[in-house]
């Protein structure tokens, strides 16, 4: 067999960090040993590998026309493989890098008079607090709320380009987009990159024509459309009081005090979550922020220390005497 | 996670003018989850002298329990207290018993030894002595501990300025560390 050529085009938005040495043996079969070594430890960007895989066009029509907006995004997707000899086991360990454990508390649900939104502020590395006042509700636009969870980069960087793309569509449409399709926007976006290990669960909360929209999107490609959501390491715990409190028919009054409950309760059990609860509202006229309140606060307020009554001294009953 | 930092703990001892603080933060939990706000880790083994365990609360528990069972065997065959340098060369020989399978708590002693003179030392869980003259911290937050003790730390405080010192160390610590907090016990003598 003549020497094989292997054309391997590979870009994205982790090219750059791939663009490195890069070098790529043949097998050919029968375990016959590598019989080529095509380029050795090329630093330029030309002499790169690069995996082809236009032929699997599914998802190449998302980018659609805008892509002159998208330095680096082509309509072939494709990418650079990475230069190691264990090329699986180094895409996991990459994945478990840059995923740090989706530890915080997050919720919203839909109730008559629109959506209420809220989220604890804790952000933490395994067991340190790296911080106690992260917003971890992004604001998309005027009436669009997302909320974070998982990897706070990729969270804060996905919700901005989704914003960037509804405003896209209101200008080409000329009307604004619906939560529906900014949600499945985002949705399509976190597909294209599963198994690279992104980490997003956002909820997509807003107001359009059709009235309050809520969706979860997550980076394993998930979007579903729901009434009551809640995402993160505390939200069993967040459940737990927002499925006993929830009535349709709730004022805005009842359903911030319910929202700001639940987070308390998942701030109370759930070590990685803390901070500040912050609630927000989105009704017709877009989001409104309600409340932002320290948990330290919320238990003293909720659970009052009652000075115990000092007994001097007590006489109890003998028994049998 | 590894089995220290299964429960969460942080625990301090710091040395002033012929006064000793020991303290310790209240919460017990199962890795992320809290279960208790109430845990006591701090243990008096006579009027002088005072341990901290940190690390696995059932090993705490079990190993306090050992502990006040040889101390009152010592109290009645010598007829008085332990001194604290005496307690901790006791602690560092029962957990090297167990050096192949140890008990996974790193202790903190603290004591007024002869003329009110204070004692610390801290322990690693197979009995390593490590004695210090200003500071010892122990625990899931040690490392904030250390960060804050160093800074707040004076030598020859008195009691009332030690015990606000031990608690601002204390409680900043915990406010950067989600295994452990809930208040605190801090105990001054």
């Amino acid at each position: 067999m003549g020497p094989v050529l292997l054309k391997v085009e590979l870009t994205g938005p982790y090219a750059s960090s791939f663009t490195e040495h890069c070098h790529w043996e043949t097998r050919l079969e029968g375990g016959r040993t590598p019989t080529s070594r095509l380029f050795k430890g090329g630093s330029s960007p030309d002499s790169n590998m690069k995996l082809d895989t236009s032929g699997l066009e599914s998802t190449a029509q998302v980018f659609g026309t805008s892509n002159v907006v998208f330095d680096g995004l082509q309509m072939t997707p494709s990418f650079e493989l990475p230069n190691a000899t264990d090329f699986d086991g180094f895409q996991k360990d990459a994945i478990q890098m840059v995923k740090p454990a989706k530890g915080t508390t997050t919720l919203a649900f839909i109730f008559k008079h629109g959506v209420m939104v809220a989220a604890d502020s804790r952000a933490s590395m395994g067991g340190y607090i790296s911080s106690q006042s992260v917003k971890k509700i992004i604001e998309i636009n005027p009436y669009m709320l997302g909320t974070m969870a998982g990897g706070a980069a990729d969270c804060q960087f996905w919700h901005r380009n989704l914003g960037i793309k509804c405003r896209l569509h209101e200008l080409a449409n000329k009307r604004r987009i619906s939560v529906t399709g900014a949600s499945k926007l985002l949705a399509n976006i976190l597909y294209n990159y599963r198994g690279m290990g992104l980490s997003v669960g956002t909820m997509i909360a807003g107001w359009d024509e059709t009235g309050p929209g809520l969706y979860y999107v997550d980076s394993e490609g998930g979007r579903l459309k729901g009434t009551r959501f809640s995402v993160g390491s505390g939200s069993p715990y967040a459940y737990g009081v927002l499925d006993n409190g929830y009535r349709y028919d709730m004022s805005v009054e009842e359903a911030s005090e319910l929202a700001r409950r639940a987070i308390y309760h998942a701030t109370f059990r759930d070590g990685a979550s803390g901070g500040v609860v912050s609630v927000y509202h989105v009704g017709p006229d877009g989001w409104k922020k309600l409340t932002g309140d320290d948990v330290g606060d919320l238990h003293f307020q909720y659970y009052p220390v009652v000075p115990a009554t000092v007994v001097e001294q007590e006489m109890g009953e003998v028994g049998g005497a | 996670m590894s089995i220290f930092e299964y429960n969460g703990s942080a625990l301090v001892a710091m040395v002033g003018k012929n006064c000793f603080a020991i303290g310790s933060d209240r919460r017990l939990g199962v890795q992320l989850q809290t279960i208790a706000t109430d845990f006591q880790r701090i243990f008096q083994i006579h009027d002088h002298l005072f341990i901290g365990l940190s690390g696995l609360g059932t090993d705490a528990q079990t190993l306090y329990q050992r502990l006040v069972f040889r101390h009152k065997l010592y109290q009645l065959r010598e007829e008085r207290d332990m001194k604290p340098e005496t307690f901790a060369n006791l602690v560092s020989a029962i957990l090297y018993e167990k050096r192949f399978g140890p008990y996974f708590c790193q202790p903190v002693i603290a004591g007024l030894g002869d003329d009110n003179k204070p004692f610390i030392c801290t322990m690693d869980s197979i009995g390593a002595k490590e004695l210090a003259k200003d500071f010892v911290v122990a625990g899931t937050a040690s490392e904030s501990l250390y960060g804050a003790c160093e800074s707040m730390y004076k030598p020859d405080m008195e009691p009332e300025e030690l015990f606000e010192t031990v608690s601002q160390a204390l409680q900043a610590s915990l406010d950067r560390d989600c295994l452990s907090g809930w208040g605190g016990h801090v105990y001054l003598v």
